[in-house]
């Protein structure tokens, strides 16, 4: 009996072979591979070519060989152990083949699994590192970009400002009013993408300040619902006065979140209504959760476009009806996510749509005694002191020169030295006292921040106090921060316009 | 009898080393992956000069992570290796430099191939550029897929052996 099973499960799978000092086979019991008396060994597989030097040895060896592929003539596929013995004693050589193909098939399906699972991570890994530098590298490109439009566009901005000041006639008035609108237009756009590829990597920060959020709805309900006037449709606001009155967050980013969902919310709607609703959710603790949404019955979003509407660059009408850069919604979701919230849409074709935010606010408990800063806009003007003011610009671009020049010299207030490199600045500001210096940050030479360091150590006295203004295009907050750790006042940002420009200088001299 | 010579290709898994042979052997090639267990032997008879024939004797070993893994046995007696690694998968060429050396301590006579397999994936600018990042210069940048460089791998490596 027992033999029996023997016969069933241990079949034998072990051929013996004995071969010459030429590789010539003298027996074989041909379990595997059908062989005669006088065949070459190689002639199984050329793996015994490489055991030749081994046919005439006159040592002990034992040589295994574990999972050689073997393939018998009539093409059956065996993996096999292989043992390869030679006797110093003259006995002829011994070749022992085991074949395990089973075992190997079951090794083999375990070895194919995680190999590709492992090739597949790797590969997985790569891709994502080189869509991330291809990702990186745009918004590089593009801040940077952008960045360099903004500076001839300070040329077209202020010179506006400038002529509108010069005798024209009503015809030349209008067509300047057109240049400046449209300038004001691309300003926008390129301030736009400036934005998104700052949001995208990472450089966009948000700021905490104690502000009155009641007036800033307030401010917005006025703009908009002059707005809904012109074009003819409703604007309702929602809004709920047990709202604290003063919250804690970054006033410029939530008014720009708000004003980009209305000023879309008019775009796509010609008749109807528009509504902005603000209602407090719960507090907690010092923080105030707040649901607002903004609904319009305008076109609306095809449901199968709702999932991209926040993607980069998406304009879902094509024709060109709808100007803009397309990337309004992308901004205000990742503001809104800076700012920890959660922005959400809902939309029916040719019904509206609404967008819906959760946004929790700091606010201080006791809301009494809350002050804020009068940061209302002094006349810092009148409260000046000097007949005449002496000013430093050092700025290496003509255009940006003569825009300063030509703003400061309608005021009558000011003399004016202008320097285009900055190795001279130094010198000039040892050897004349300024009231006030406009330094360029990007200046052949050395750069305004570098130079701000260096005057902030000067032993003369004054450069300690002298308000030091940065006139730049450059906007990550780590450069703002950057320069005003270095010693700068205050930063004008390019382009600028005539009434920006006056009133930091003003602010800055009284 | 005539000449044979035993060669190896070593190198991590998946990097073309079975695709290499078939395309020289068979002048075929398979986007499939069937990996190696074991080893696999093959023969082929390489022109080296006018009149004169080598045959080469293939071992197509399963890909390592760790070349000193490699099963000893297999190693014996070999005239010639061919280290490929895969020019797209950085973890395929991290250990380059270290395992050239130890080969090359270990068989300091044995001629040796570097060779950057799946050269079609990547531009001739991306190799040039890029390659110091390889640790050694391969000998050869070779592809499975279009045959290139295949057949000059294995001449050149034939022709070394005889001499
Ligand atoms: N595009 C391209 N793919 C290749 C090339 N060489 C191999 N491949 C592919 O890479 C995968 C692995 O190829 P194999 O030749 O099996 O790799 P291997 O080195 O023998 O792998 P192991 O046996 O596991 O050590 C297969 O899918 C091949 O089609 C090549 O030159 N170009
Ligand atoms: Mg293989």
């Amino acid at each position: 009996m027992l033999e029996t099973y023997r016969g069933t499960y241990f079949h034998p799978r072990t051929q013996f072979i004995t071969i010459d000092k030429t590789g010539k086979v003298i027996e074989s019991d041909n379990i595997l591979f059908p062989l005669k008396k006088g065949d070459e060994i190689s002639s199984i597989n050329p793996f015994f070519e490489g055991l030749a030097s081994y046919f005439d040895s006159k040592e002990d060896n034992d040589i295994k060989f574990t999972c050689v592929h073997l393939e018998s003539k009539k093409k059956q596929q065996h993996t096999c152990d292989i043992e390869f013995k030679t006797f110093a004693n003259g006995q002829p050589s011994l070749v022992i083949i085991h074949d395990f193909s089973d075992h190997y098939e079951y090794y083999q399906e375990v070895a194919q699994s995680r190999n590709e699972s492992v090739i597949n991570s790797q590969i997985l890994e790569l891709q994502n590192k080189y869509l991330k530098e291809k990702e990186d590298f745009k918004n590089t490109f593009i801040a940077n970009f952008s960045h360099e439009l903004r500076n001839p566009l300070t040329g077209v901005t202020a010179f506006c400002s400038v002529l509108q000041k010069t005798d024209m006639s009503l015809e030349q008035q209008d067509y300047v009013e057109v240049i400046k609108s449209s300038g004001d237009h691309l300003k926008n756009m390129i301030g736009d993408i400036l934005e998104m590829s700052k949001i995208e990597v990472g450089k966009l920060t948000i700021d905490e300040e104690l502000f009155d959020f009641h007036k800033l709805i307030e401010m917005l309900a006025f703009t908009y619902t002059v707005k809904a006037k012109q074009k003819n449709i409703e604007f309702e606001v929602d809004f709920d006065d047990k709202i604290p009155k003063y919250i804690e967050g970054d006033k410029t980013r939530i008014k720009q979140v708000f004003e980009n969902l209305l000023e879309n919310a008019f775009k796509f709607t010609t008749t109807g209504k528009v509504t902005f609703t603000i209602k407090e959710n719960q507090r907690r603790a010092r923080k105030v959760n707040l649901n607002i949404s903004v609904k319009d019955t305008g076109i609306g979003i095809p449901s199968e476009k709702l999932d991209i509407i926040f993607n980069s660059f998406t304009q879902l009408d094509v024709t060109q009806k709808y100007s803009g850069t397309g990337l309004g919604l992308s901004i205000v979701k990742g503001l809104v996510e800076l700012m920890d919230g959660k922005i959400t849409v809902e939309s029916e074709e040719n019904v509206g749509s609404i967008f819906k935010m959760n946004i929790n606010f700091k606010y201080p408990i006791n809301q009494e005694n809350t002050s804020l800063e009068n940061k209302l806009d002094i006349e810092y003007k009148n409260s000046l002191s000097k007949e005449k003011y002496n000013i430093l610009l050092a700025e290496d671009s003509e255009l940006a020169q003569m825009a300063v020049l030509k703003i400061l010299s309608q005021e009558g207030h000011f003399y004016l030295d202008i320097i285009s490199n900055g190795e001279d600045v130094i010198e000039s500001v040892i050897h004349n006292e300024y009231d006030l210096i406009l330094m360029d940050i990007r200046m052949p030479g050395t750069h305004g921040d570098e130079l701000t360091k260096m005057i902030r150590s000067l032993p003369v006295q004054n450069c300690k106090t002298i308000p030091i203004l940065a006139l730049t295009a450059n906007l990550y907050d780590d450069d703002k921060k950057r320069y005003k750790k270095m010693g700068m006042n205050d930063i004008i940002e390019k382009p600028f316009d005539e009434t920006t420009l006056l009133s930091k200088i003003y602010k800055h001299l009284k | 009898m005539k000449v044979s010579k035993k060669i190896i290709l070593l190198g991590h898994f998946g990097v073309g080393k079975s695709s290499l042979i078939r395309q020289f052997v068979e002048n075929s090639f398979t986007t499939d992956y069937k990996v190696t267990i074991g080893v696999h032997i093959l023969k082929k008879e390489v022109q080296i000069a006018p009149n004169e024939t080598i045959s080469l004797i293939i071992w197509d070993l399963e890909g390592y992570d760790d070349i000193k893994k490699t099963r000893a046995s297999y190693l014996l007696g070999t005239h010639g290796f061919i280290y490929v690694f895969d020019v797209t998968r950085p973890a395929t060429f991290q250990n380059l430099e270290d395992d050239i050396t130890y080969l090359t301590n270990q068989y300091a006579n044995t001629p040796l191939k570097v060779v950057g397999n799946k050269a079609d994936l990547v531009t001739k600018s991306y190799l040039k550029e890029n390659k110091a990042i390889f640790g050694v210069t391969p000998d050869f940048f070779t592809s499975a897929k279009t045959g290139d460089n295949v057949a000059d791998l294995f001449t050149t490596l034939a022709k070394e052996l005889v001499k």
